[in-house]
């Protein structure tokens, strides 16, 4: 029991850091950005590369891995997303090129084969009876410090005020002298640095391979959607309903089930409430 | 689209040369064309439903695998006849992608996009854990029994098939459903506000859509001979269809067989240069290039360049 | 006289807004009904919660003596309302006459298939509302404003509705195309269609119309013939400004 709750609370802050770097882009253009499974796949990739690979430090590797998750969402925002001019169909369709592109790109650098990451810690801790490993707890503490730290970022800037007002209404805000551009700008390259150092944690706690960014594509988008566009707290409660859920599906249903509750819950609730559990109905 | 007879002339050669085909190349580019043929018909499939409404299916491998896996579970487990199997698996197809993906068309946009994405994913976690004894699990199905003997019958039917499909798109695009359709990719509210009820419609091209991955699929397992879950719930399956529709242009017939076409022959040709896995990054480059320069793809492409060559003579 | 439309004690919240506030009002058949009020008073509110693309919160709809408030907009079209938009809608990349082809569609699948596009008719609809023969084979997304709206009128005609409701038909139009529309608007009245109209230009919309009413934020202000209306002290308080 203890076990399930200490393990759901570490995968659902996991969830919930992805979940964030992605409700950032979609709460401006309301477009599913498969893209966002490339910052995740390649921040993983870039960690490994450069402290397991190079033997650099592993904070090297870190800050290594969101700067080029920051540089992808930039490129990303720059070369594709405002020359389609925000056409949602083709912004769709070409991440998903981006992404496939992104995958074998991996591959080809780094093989096909799937790579296990050292642990960012090493070393066990027991947590009210249940066996935690350093290395989740660290990428809990680090999801949950990188969450508040946006939260306050977007709450108490004026940059990040700045970029709710174009999330909610991009001509309003630019008649109130905000510069959307720039704006977008800024939140395509942080919501591509949080993919990367997500996409780090999650190789951590699974394993590191070129398709192992469709599912937590899937379960971040879902989890904005679900949550409630734009709402961080409802982000949240639905990263912690996942992570429990699929927690529960492991301890006690078999561990292959694990994405196919996931899946269902997802399906399932999109399809009764597209608005979203939390989200107030859109027009 | 208005018909001139330069249209019948070009479908006539185009025709005549494919069943020249077997006379003029090899087995292996027979096998590649095989191939395209089937990847045309997956991609007039999805072209049906997304090419013309609008709702991008990121689901479209799910509706394939169901009719491979159901011929295949039918063959191979029950003993059925392949005439047997192969209707049922269209309607499973059908039944199926109604039951999952219906209710998805009331959602919209992206919504729609990510559900039928998370279908997909579904199916590819669910095969191989659900009865493995008739899905044979991650390995698949394998030894199918053949429809043909060698490539160049396999060819032929491919080819056959592939005509089939896509004269019966044409036919049914061409008429006033394929207009509505092709109004609700536009404006859905007007086609609403046109009396119209979008919903039956769009349930309509969703449904012919289905039966036709359904029959493909069934097909194009026969063909393979074996079928695993890697091979049919993937994004890179999913990622060569959509491809080949817009490279070769979306909301069109001729568009999506092209697209195949060019895409397949691209990874064929690139092969002697790129042998590894550069070919995929080259080929997804290339697609993202085309789509970036004119996301109406090659058919527009070829127009724009008809056209100034006809303006420039004039 | 049968009532082509009765309104009750229509009421529309968006959250703590009220759109549209215990409004009630009828149209005879082959009346034609002016609608004014200031920008944000609720005009086309009303016009999408009788088309049922907007659910009303409470009160009721009445088409030709049936209550339409639970059917598709589909079905009420079927039933003979139909209306067009103040912003147009039309299919760019269709033609003037794909455009209108739309609205000549049957809602049956069978039909639409097995049945030809009638082009005949198509073509007369386009003429009708002052469209020249070239233009026919134009798509939408070249044509002008002017254009647009009088796309948006032959197309809302196209579906055989005899009750139409146009939201500010004449926005954008020159004068001759005024002439033009409104020549087509006496014509159809004549023919017994009923008309609810919306719109700013009420010089315009004064030949067109045998009563007016008015309403501000969802409620009704006056109603009776056009020019009392105008008179009226609350309307020319809200409306046109003067105290
Ligand atoms: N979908 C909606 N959600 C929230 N508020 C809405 C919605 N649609 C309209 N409103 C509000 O309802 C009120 C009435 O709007 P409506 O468009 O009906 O006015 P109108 O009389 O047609 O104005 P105009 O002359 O500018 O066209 C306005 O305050 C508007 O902001
Ligand atoms: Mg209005």
């Amino acid at each position: 029991m203890m076990q399930i709750i200490i393990q759901g609370m570490l995968l659902s802050g996991l969830y919930a850091l992805i979940a964030m770097g992605f409700m950032l882009i979609f709460s401006i253009g309301r477009t599913l950005n498969l893209a966002y499974g490339a910052y995740i796949m390649v921040g993983g990739y870039i960690y490994f590369w450069l402290s397991q690979q190079l033997g650099m430090p592993k904070i090297v590797g870190f800050g290594g891995a969101v700067a080029v998750g920051a540089l992808m969402g930039l490129l990303k925002h720059r070369l594709i997303v405002k020359p389609l001019k925000g056409d949602p169909v083709a912004v769709e369709i070409s991440t998903l090129i981006l992404a496939v592109i992104m995958q074998s790109a991996m591959v080809l650098a780094f093989g096909d084969a799937s790579k296990i990451l050292l642990p960012l810690i090493p070393g066990v801790v027991t947590v009210a009876g249940a066996q935690v490993t350093y290395n989740i707890l660290a990428a809990t503490i680090m999801s949950w410090v990188i969450i508040l730290a946006l939260y306050a970022f977007v709450r108490g800037t004026h940059t990040g005020r700045a970029m709710q007002a174009v999330s909610m209404d991009e001509k309003g805000a630019a008649i109130s002298g905000v510069d959307p551009d720039r704006i977008n700008m800024i939140t395509w390259a942080i919501s591509g640095g949080l993919g990367a150092a997500g996409g780090v944690f999650f190789a951590s706690y699974t394993q590191l391979s070129p398709s192992m960014w469709v599912a937590p594509v899937i379960i971040s988008v879902a989890i904005v959607i679900v949550g409630g566009i734009g709402s961080i707290i409802g982000t949240l409660i639905v990263a912690h309903i996942i992570g429990f859920l699929e927690i529960t599906v492991v301890a006690v249903l078999a561990p292959e089930l694990r994405g196919v509750f996931t899946m269902v819950l997802i399906i399932g609730v999109l399809i009764m409430r597209p608005q979203g559990l939390f989200g107030r109905e859109e027009h | 689209m208005n018909l001139r007879p330069h249209h019948f002339i070009l479908w006539g050669l185009f025709i005549a040369g494919m069943f020249l085909m077997p006379e003029l190349v090899g087995k292996g580019t027979l096998r590649t064309m095989i191939f395209a043929c089937y990847l045309a018909m997956f991609a007039i499939s999805w072209d049906i439903l997304s090419g013309r409404t609008g709702y991008i299916s990121f689901g479209h491998p799910f509706l394939i695998g169901i009719g491979a896996y159901t011929t295949g579970i039918l063959t191979r487990r029950y003993g059925f006849p392949v005439e047997a199997s192969i209707p049922i698996a269209v309607l499973v197809t059908m039944a199926g992608g109604l039951i999952v993906l219906l209710p998805a068309l009331r959602i919209k946009g992206s919504y729609f996009a990510l559900v039928t994405l998370a279908v997909m994913e579904l199916m590819y976690q669910l095969v191989p854990v659900v009865r493995p004894d008739l899905t044979g699990g991650t390995r698949g199905i394998s030894r199918l029994p053949a429809l043909t003997r060698g490539a160049e019958n396999g060819y032929y039917l491919a080819v056959g098939l592939m005509l089939a499909v896509a004269l019966m798109a044409w036919l049914l695009m061409r008429t006033r459903v394929g207009t509505a359709l092709w109004a609700i990719g536009m404006n859905e509210e007007s086609v609403r506000g046109s009396g119209l009820s979008t919903t039956r419609l769009k349930s309509f091209a969703f449904l012919v859509s289905a039966g036709v991955a359904g029959m493909a699929g069934a097909f194009y397992a026969h063909y393979l001979g074996t079928i695993t879950p890697r091979a049919f719930f993937d994004i890179n399956v999913l990622f060569q269809i959509i491809v080949a529709v817009l490279i070769g242009g979306a909301g069109t017939i001729v568009g999506p067989i092209i697209g195949a076409f060019f895409m397949v022959f691209l990874l064929e040709w690139l092969r002697p240069y790129l042998p590894g896995q550069e070919r995929f990054f080259v080929y997804g480059l290339i697609a993202l290039v085309i789509y970036m320069y004119q996301p109406r793809g090659i058919m527009a492409i070829v127009e724009g360049a008809w056209t100034r060559l006809r303006g420039a003579r004039s | 006289m049968t009532m082509a439309l009765e309104v009750r004690n229509l009421v529309k919240r968006f959250g703590g807004l009220v759109a549209t506030n215990d409004l009630s009002f009828d149209l005879a058949e082959g009346e034609s009904l002016g609608l004014i009020g200031p920008n944000g008073a609720g005009k086309t509110t009303v016009f999408s919660q009788v088309m049922g693309e907007l659910r009303q919160t409470s009160g009721s709809i009445a088409l030709f003596g049936e209550e339409i408030s639970s059917l598709s907009t589909a079905q009420r079209i079927a039933r003979g309302v139909s209306r067009t938009y103040q912003v147009p809608r039309p299919f760019s990349d269709l033609d003037v006459r794909e455009n209108i082809r739309v609205g000549l569609m049957p809602d049956s699948l069978r039909a639409m298939i097995f049945g030809a596009a009638d082009r005949d008719r198509e073509d007369e609809l386009a003429l009708s509302v002052g469209f020249t023969r070239q233009d026919l084979d134009r798509p939408a997304s070249e044509l002008s404003m002017g254009d647009l709206r009088k796309l948006e009128f032959a197309r809302t005609l196209a579906t055989g509705a005899k009750v139409l409701l146009l939201d500010e038909v004449f926005a954008g139009l020159t004068t001759g195309e005024i002439a033009m529309i409104a020549e087509v608007i006496q014509d159809l009245r004549h023919r017994g269609f009923t008309f609810l109209m919306v719109s700013h230009d009420l010089p315009a919309m004064e030949p067109l119309v045998d009563r007016a009413i008015a309403i501000e934020r969802g409620t009704l202000l006056a109603q009776g013939a056009f020019a009392d209306v105008l008179a009226d002290e609350a309307v020319r308080a809200s409306y046109l400004g003067v105290a």
